[in-house]
């Protein structure tokens, strides 16, 4: 895990008790935290009674800066010894360093689950509906006789709410063709999970 | 024997030999197998080690297989009973024995190179691995149970994964700024700027515009940055360094040199574009012209025209006023062609006119030419004139000074002679003083000189220890990095491991034999 400069320097001056005492420095990293969880932007760090005595600039980079940190580590899956050593070299007190991670361990799941959001995936299939029919014949032949699968699969889109359809009919050999791809795909997984 | 054939049977299929999982004890190996086997371990032990673990069908070719195999055991060391009847009918005991005696040649560290070829990939692969497992067993709950996609297990530790891509949102990271520089007291920041960093710059949460970008925004920004630094770095210690510059001044120049390239690369764009764009013009104005003289010429023609319509018309009233009946036609055909004819002439006397007066100007220019030619000639003799005027009148002044000296030739001789000798002292006591200033003035020179070359030297010399400690920093926080991510994976490893099968088949075998010995003692003891 590797930091910019900017950031171990607000991190130097997170880690000094002079600009961040150490009741605000728990506030901060709470506040870090949860304004990352939560999505409500309404109440600002810089409104927070806990942080009024910090000087706001010195407030707005140590946020930044942390906020940094934390994103960084739970993007390399960091655990507490790494992040203690990046924090001793920015001269965090042990105490610090103790607090910063109980708080980010507890959070860690939570923020990794944010950092996986980001992406594009293709559309999730989470449901489907089926009806068989019977294809009895037409105009040109008496007598056809086939079945007729109509599926309509539920797909879910990133950023919708709503599912969306995906409407298609087949035969049965190509219902079988599909079932036999979905089952080598299960196949594979299963001998992915069994290295 | 049992536990004794397993740990052969695991230690060949560590080494690589591809034996079927049906074989789980020496008794069932076959002659191919053997072979294999031996060969396989052979293999391992030499480096430079060419039979084929096929065994060949021709008999003579399996047993020049089988002494060439018992050759290499015995060229290792192999104190046994040995020839190419041990692979090609080969007993049980023999083989153990044989086996048990290669496995133990076998080159120690060869397991552990494996391991650490493992490297990152492997463990990561595993991690997947896992991870699917997980997912594989928990069990499916509907779209609706899940927030945004997400399934969330367990209490401690908490465990997700993600099942649905509802909450999903494309990468798209926005620039973030962050106040810079607060922090240093040695450093004063500008007050307008510390002004915007207190009351303006909003925190970098409210930065986006959508609050689901700030991971991205915050990630990316870290990252430019870093690359940023590593990239300097990077510049810094291959042509920076040799530079012999300051880190700032460096930079300065660099930015110097970027600063003529785009100036030279804009100007040779206006430059090109003012090329095309005068071309454009010109040919432009051409077309203007054109169209003026067009009009202009389309014009005359009008009026010609019309003037001759007139004439002809007023002509013609009266004419029509004068006489009637008479054709219409010839007259106006004759005044017309009448008109040309006269102002042909015209034209041509102009023309003729024009032509002589030109040939006369030009006639005068030249006569004006040559007359300028001929004063600056005149000038040039004058001067030339002048000069030798000059030079006599001083060669005269000469002249008459030695004929007033002669009369008293040796007087004048001597004092002559007395001048020059004054004045060669002059100069040799002059030259004299020179050497004692100029001695000292060298020496001081090439000391300076020295004492340069010297420093010179040394810089280039500190300069390639910093180098060369540079590299080492580089080198030993490589190592430290590589040796703790080996330290981390051995670890897990070592939690992976199956403690079971193996180290207790070992174990038993080491107690056996200690209890053997045991028993042989006791027997040496009887």
């Amino acid at each position: 895990m590797e930091l910019s400069v900017e950031a171990l320097g607000g991190l130097q001056l997170c880690g000094d008790s002079a600009h961040v005492s150490d009741k605000a420095f728990i506030v901060l990293v709470r506040r870090v935290c949860d304004n990352l969880l939560k999505d409500s932007t309404d109440t600002s760090v810089l409104d927070d009674e806990g942080l009024s005595n910090v000087d706001r600039a010195v407030l707005k980079l140590c946020f930044a800066s942390l906020v940094t940190l934390v994103l960084e580590a739970a993007k390399h899956d960091s655990d507490a010894s790494t992040i203690s050593t990046i924090l001793e070299d920015c001269k965090f007190t042990a105490d610090r360093i103790d607090i910063l991670n109980k708080i980010f361990i507890s959070k860690k799941p939570e923020i990794q689950a944010l950092l996986s959001n980001i992406g594009h995936t293709p559309p999730h299939i989470v449901d489907v509906d089926w009806r068989l029919d019977f294809y009895l014949k037409n105009n040109h032949v008496d007598k056809v006789n086939e079945p007729v699968y109509m599926v309509t699969l539920k797909t879910e889109e990133g950023g919708q709410e709503e599912t969306k359809d995906v409407q298609f009919a087949c035969s049965m050999e190509q219902l079988q063709d599909l079932v036999g791809k979905l089952k080598d795909a299960c196949k594979n997984l299963e001998k992915a999970s069994q290295l | 024997m049992e536990e004794v054939d397993n740990i052969i049977i695991h230690t060949l299929k560590q080494i690589g030999c591809d034996l079927p999982d049906s074989i789980d004890s020496l008794k069932k190996f076959s002659t191919e197998l053997v072979v294999a086997a031996t060969v396989q371990c052979l293999r391992v032990i030499k480096d430079k080690f060419d039979i084929s673990p096929n065994l060949p069908p021709g008999m003579s070719a399996k047993f020049r297989v089988g002494t060439a195999l018992a050759n290499a055991c015995l060229e290792l060391g192999y104190q046994g009973e040995i020839g190419y009847q041990t692979f090609l009918y080969s007993s049980e005991t023999e083989i153990r024995r044989l086996l048990l005696f290669l496995i133990e040649k076998l080159p120690r560290d060869s397991a552990e190179r494996t391991d650490e070829a493992l490297g990152t990939s492997a463990l990561m692969q595993r991690a997947i691995a896992t991870e699917i497992s997980r997912q594989l067993k928990t069990t499916w709950s509907a779209p609706y149970c899940k927030a945004k996609g997400i399934c969330w297990r367990g209490t401690k530790p908490k465990l997700w994964h993600r099942e649905g891509v509802i909450g999903t949102r494309a990468y798209h990271s926005c620039s973030l700024s962050v106040p810079y520089g607060v922090g240093d007291l040695t450093k004063k920041l500008h007050k307008e700027l510390k002004q915007y960093y207190m009351k303006e710059l909003a925190v970098i949460t409210n930065q986006p515009p959508h609050k689901a970008d700030l991971p991205a925004s915050v990630l990316e920004s870290n990252a430019t940055s870093v690359t940023a630094a590593q990239e300097w770095e990077n510049e810094w210690n291959s042509s920076g360094l040799g530079s012999g510059l300051s880190e700032q001044d460096y930079r300065l120049r660099k930015q110097q040199r970027l600063k003529k390239k785009i100036t030279d690369q804009l100007r040779q764009g206006i430059q090109k574009s003012e090329a095309t764009v005068a071309a454009a013009a010109t040919t432009d104005l051409m077309q203007t012209l054109n169209t003026f003289t067009d009009k202009s010429a389309s014009k005359t023609k009008g009026s010609r025209f019309m003037h001759a319509e007139k004439l002809q018309f007023t002509e013609d009233d009266a004419k029509t006023a004068v006489q009637m009946g008479i054709g219409e036609g010839a007259p106006k055909l004759d005044t017309e062609e009448d008109l040309q004819q006269k102002r042909e002439k015209e034209v041509e006397c102009l023309r003729e006119a024009l032509q002589g007066l030109t040939s006369q100007i030009e006639a005068m220019e030249i006569d004006m030419r040559k007359y300028t030619a001929n004063t600056q000639q005149m000038e040039e003799l004058i001067l030339v004139m002048d000069r030798s005027v000059s030079d006599k009148e001083n060669s005269y002044k000469v002249m008459k000074r030695t004929l007033d000296l002669l009369p008293d030739a040796d007087a004048n001789i001597a004092k002559l002679q007395s001048v020059v000798d004054s004045s060669a002292q002059r100069l040799v006591s002059l030259a004299n003083q020179w050497e004692k200033h100029r001695a000292p003035l060298i020496e001081q020179y090439r000391q300076l000189k020295e004492l340069n070359e010297g420093k010179v030297s040394e810089s280039q010399k500190k300069l390639e220890e910093i180098k060369s400690f540079r590299e080492k920093m580089k080198i030993v926080a490589d190592e430290t990095r590589s040796k703790e991510d080996l330290h981390k994976q051995l670890i897990s490893e070592y939690e992976r491991m199956t403690k079971g099968v193996n180290r207790s088949a070992y174990t038993r075998r080491i107690l056996e034999i200690v209890s053997n010995i045991k028993k042989q003692k006791d027997d040496i003891d009887k």
